[in-house]
């Protein structure tokens, strides 16, 4: 070789020789592995990949238990049991898939269509010709396998909700992980076609629910099947348990209440929560409609997903956090606390309802067009007379009360870890500047008031607000989990409470919101008292969201409005009132009035609690106050 | 600037270049729709159909670099060079961590492994500083520090990646400079100590456990089987079963059986040799090695110094991959993940090497230019 290079002569060739050389050299060495390996080793090594190959078989791993506060289980691992075929072994496809029909009662053809070609590369992997069979089939099909090569049944643990659509917005959805979760670092030891929890408790807890797969190092022939004992096995390591603040006895009484819905409607939809007031525990949460976790847990299939996503009512999205809505008048409880607090009223101050209120040259109505005449606070409270709070809520201004409601916890995310969370909000003069560019008018204050206009919460806030009311004033941050748990029970993590805040309200101002509250339930002309609890009493408010403009459904009855067009029932409670233990918010959409849509459903959660405190049922609820309530 | 070829450039255009590059993209796409049909229901598999769409885009990526005169490229080389560097550095921003690194730049379906690029930047940058610098002229080891520093800046930043394999890589593409300087025994010795003293830090320092753990897996395959060990042996036994002639096309038992864990992309000369046996994979090799003694005659021909040490960055980029997977697959080194350039699947590594194999063909056909 000779080199030519610009700017004289520089011979590198004698170093390209090298490099040839290095190149040939390292081909060689090659050629010489190649042989040995294929020519000198060739038969020992093509004996063993065709009788004594060893296969890697994975050990999948249960996931751990999610118990409930006192220890019962919501989900749990059992056995799954799948016929699967190998289109390479069947010897005899038509006599096997002929007696395979009959045993499982299908056409022979979809068996054989199903299996596929018996040629090609996908000949040697297993098809799944049913999943998920029951304890007798799996016998008879055991029983004359020896007839039919190339089928085989194969046991995998598969997540299995004991209750099925209880709490199943909580405790989310496993499912195949997908190509872009592969990517990421937290799932770097994953491998496609693993399932992992997607939503939920599951997919927050994914890394301790897991456990540790195993794996069997199996002599197999060149088909596949396994020959002998396994060479090495390396046992699964089942996942830890996550132990709920959730009662299940709650969550259930909660569940029930969605369930009964007035005659001829159908079930409502919605949401409630239930909160130990001191501590932050969640002890329910319900969102509806909801769906069966179930049916992902081997793998959705089309017309289920296809259902589920598709819904107009969106069952997949958690409600009680995922979603937020005007809070109507169970945002006065707040609004009374910050009148109070920046002394824009005393406990004797009065207001006069003539049925409207009028300002700024516009008419702002009460729900009650008759009036509620002279009022004070506790009146106003307990009969939500609008025009109280109208009167005053524009004196204390839009600035002030944004500050209460954001000390009560509105307006950000409490951080549950569920995905996400919708932070509500609590609109203020530069919140308005900000986003729409615009000046707050002061009529806007008015609506603002009575929790209409921009005010948005999710039904977790209210809960997490009422609780604040209930315990003197701190803001605590909910806790849905209480510890992380072996497979053994023993305890690796636990999750303290946390206050997020502190309301600046003195404990006596709160004291006297309290008793308004008491008033909506248990005092006559209560919007409250279908959430009565004989035996305790409760303290609660009424709200009610109006969905469309008023003149837009003037004149219908109210079951003559289209349900989309209906206003939205709240109602947000604690008790016991003068020792508050637990407090509850309940949503149901389109649900007319809090009054009667959402406070029996806040009683049978307040009634089972108190039934399971003091060991014995309580007499039935008793019905009456204020049904007339525009709440 | 003129990118045009003229008439005399086509004349000349290496055809047996051109051919053997042909080939072995052939072999590899043919295998890799062998090595990815396992598990695929219906249709083409993935993998494949991905595969062939990087083609698309790095055969154009060949034709870019191989019209615009490479003597005008050694002006654009400093350009070229910062360009891919700010790449790769984009990614510790806009990159998310995949497996542990931050390597990707992923938008929508498609995904770019810069680090890729950077290899022809750096060859580049290279033989632009060795055509000021000659190579012959280099007699001390101080003289190194130039190319030690453009070496610095790919092989850095990819280190911040954290991706030690492609950060190796690039050091040993680098280094295949090396070759035609002229320092004496004594600073090659200088410089082998330093590369031990590096290693040593590196084992103590950079390496993840996991990446320990294969090494030492590789000295001993029994101290993990159901890891790198059985990949180490389910290598060996696909390779050793293909014996003299192959088990046949899409016959595979081990590929077909999927004993081997990534059989697409680091074991895909595995799967070769069990389906074609002795004689295909030494074909294989044959034509891939003799696609690098080619790159060496180009370099030999070329009419300027910047066009042969062009080459030879080319050359090395093909080489040093090349030698560890296969060492790999054949059990003669530990298994580091590294695919076999044109063969294994990875669209970044096809574009950045078809780009590379442009240039070779740029050098080439311009050889009689003056």
């Amino acid at each position: 070789m000779s080199t030519q290079l610009a700017g004289g002569q520089l011979p590198i060739e004698g170093r390209l020789y090298l490099a040839a050389a290095l190149i040939l050299g390292v081909l060689f060495v090659f050629v010489v592995r190649l042989f040995q390996l294929q020519i000198l080793e060739g038969d020992e090594l093509r004996r063993r990949s065709e009788q004594n190959s060893v296969r890697q078989v994975r050990l999948e791993a249960p996931r751990g238990e999610v118990l409930d506060r006192e220890g019962r289980v919501l989900a749990s691992t059992r056995p799954a049991y799948r016929l699967e075929v190998t289109p390479n072994d069947l010897s005899a496809r038509e006599r096997t898939f002929a007696a395979l029909g009959q045993l499982l009662g299908a056409a022979p053809a979809e068996l054989d269509e199903k299996a596929g070609s018996s040629r090609g590369s996908r000949r040697f992997r297993p098809r799944v010709l049913a999943d998920d069979l029951d304890f007798e089939m799996l016998a008879r099909v055991e029983s004359h396998r020896f007839a039919m090569p190339g089928v085989h049944t194969h046991v995998e643990p598969r997540r299995h909700y004991l209750s099925g659509t209880l709490a199943a917005h909580l405790l989310g959805t496993i499912g195949e992980i997908r190509a872009d979760q592969l990517e990421r670092e937290a799932f770097q030891d994953y491998r496609s076609g693993d399932v992992i929890g997607q939503t939920g408790l599951e997919a927050r807890f994914e890394a301790h629910l897991r456990g540790r797969e195993g794996g069997r190092n199996v002599v197999v022939d060149v088909a596949g099947r396994e020959v002998g004992d396994p060479l090495l096995e390396v046992p699964a390591v089942p996942g830890g348990r996550v132990v709920l603040s959730l009662d299940r006895d709650l969550q259930l009484a909660a569940e029930e209440g969605f369930e009964e819905a007035p005659e001829g409607e159908l079930a409502r939809i919605g949401a409630a929560v239930a909160l130990d007031v001191n501590t932050g525990d969640v002890l329910a949460m319900v969102s509806r409609p909801a769906f069966d976790p179930n049916s992902f847990a081997g793998g959705i299939d089309t017309a289920t997903w296809k259902g589920l996503t598709s819904d107009d009512w969106d069952p997949l999205q958690n409600r009680a956090l995922q979603n937020h809505y005007p809070p109507g008048s169970t945002h006065k409880a707040i609004v009374a606390a910050a009148l109070l607090q920046e002394g824009v009223i005393g406990p004797r101050t009065t207001a006069y309802c003539p049925g409207f209120f009028r300002f700024g040259g516009r008419v702002y109505r009460c729900w009650k067009r008759a009036g509620h005449g002279t009022v004070d606070l506790m009146d106003a409270l307990r009969e939500s007379c609008d025009v109280f709070f109208y009167t005053y809520g524009e004196k204390l201004g839009i600035d002030r009360l944004a500050n209460y409601a954001k000390a009560f916890g509105i307006g950000r995310t409490p951080g549950l870890g569920l995905g996400s969370e919708a932070p509500g909000l609590v609109p203020s003069s530069a919140w308005k500047r900000r986003r729409f560019g615009k000046p707050w008018y002061p009529g806007e204050t008015v609506s603002a008031s009575i929790g209409q206009g921009f005010n948005l919460y999710t039904p977790l806030q209210l809960a997490v607000a009422y609780a604040a009311l209930a315990n003197g004033g701190k803001v605590m941050k909910p806790r849905l989990v209480l510890r992380l748990e072996t497979q053994d029970g023993i305890t690796v993590k636990s999750f303290p409470t946390e206050q997020a805040g502190e309301v600046p309200v003195t404990p006596a101002r709160l004291a006297l919101v309290r008793r308004g509250l008491r008033a909506v339930v248990e005092e006559p002309h209560g919007t409250g008292a279908r959430a009565r609890v004989p035996g305790v009493e409760v303290a609660g408010k009424t709200g009610t969201a109006q969905v469309v403009r008023l003149d837009q459904v003037e004149g219908l009855k109210e079951n003559e409005i289209p349900i989309r067009q209906r206003d939205h029932g709240w109602f947000g409670a604690f008790a016991p009132a003068d020792d508050p233990e637990i407090a509850v918010a309940v949503f149901v959409e389109h649900g007319l009035h809090g009054s009667t849509a959402a406070a029996p459903i806040a009683q049978r959660i307040l009634a089972r609690y108190f039934e399971k405190k003091n060991g014995g049922p309580l007499v039935a609820a008793t019905e009456g106050g204020n049904d007339e309530s525009g709440d | 600037m003129n990118p045009a070829i003229d008439r005399r450039s086509l004349q000349h255009f290496d055809w047996v270049l051109l051919g053997l590059v042909a080939c072995v993209l052939g072999i590899g796409l043919a295998n890799l729709y062998s090595a990815s049909s396992p598990g695929v229901e219906s249709g083409l598999p993935p993998e494949f159909r991905r595969q062939t769409l990087a083609l698309g885009v790095a055969t154009i990526g060949m034709l870019v670099a191989l019209v615009l005169d490479y003597r005008r490229l050694e002006r654009l080389a400093v350009p070229v060079y910062v360009g891919t560097l700010l790449l790769v550095a984009s990614t510790l921003v806009l990159a998310p961590i995949t497996r542990g690194n931050r390597s990707w730049l992923i938008y929508g379906p498609l995904s770019l492994q810069p680090a890729e690029l950077a290899k022809v930047g750096l060859i580049l940058a290279m033989a632009r500083y060795f055509h000021r610098n000659p190579p012959s002229e280099i007699r001390r080891v101080r003289d190194l520090w130039g190319p030690a520093m453009i070496a610095a800046g790919p092989v850095g930043l990819i280190v911040l990646q954290r991706d030690m394999g492609v950060a190796v890589l690039t050091m040993l593409i680098a280094a295949t400079y090396l070759l035609f300087v002229r320092i004496p025994a004594r600073a090659w010795a200088a410089l082998g100590a330093a590369g031990v003293v590096g290693l040593a830090g590196l084992w103590t320092y950079v390496f993840k456990d996991y990446q320990k753990e294969r090494i030492l897996d590789f000295l001993d395959p029994s101290r993990d089987p159901l890891a790198s060990g059985y990949q180490q042996i389910q290598s060996r036994i696909a390779v050793g079963s293909g014996e003299l002639f192959g088990k046949g096309y899409l016959e595979g038992t081990q590929t077909q059986l999927q004993f081997l864990p990534t059989q697409h992309s680091d074991f895909a000369f595995s799967v070769l040799a069990e389906e074609w046996g002795f004689l295909g994979s030494v074909t294989l090799l044959a034509v891939y090695f003799l696609l690098m003694i080619w790159g060496l005659v180009v370099a030999n021909n070329s009419k300027d110094s910047f066009g042969a040490m062009l080459a030879i960055g080319v050359v090395g980029m093909l080489f040093w991959p090349a030698v560890i997977n296969v060492a790999m697959v054949l059990g003669l080194a530990p298994v580091i993940g590294v695919p076999l350039p044109l063969v294994s699947y990875g669209g970044s590594q096809l574009l950045a090497n078809l780009v590379a194999i442009g240039l070779l063909m740029n050098v080439s056909m311009r050889r009689y230019i003056f």
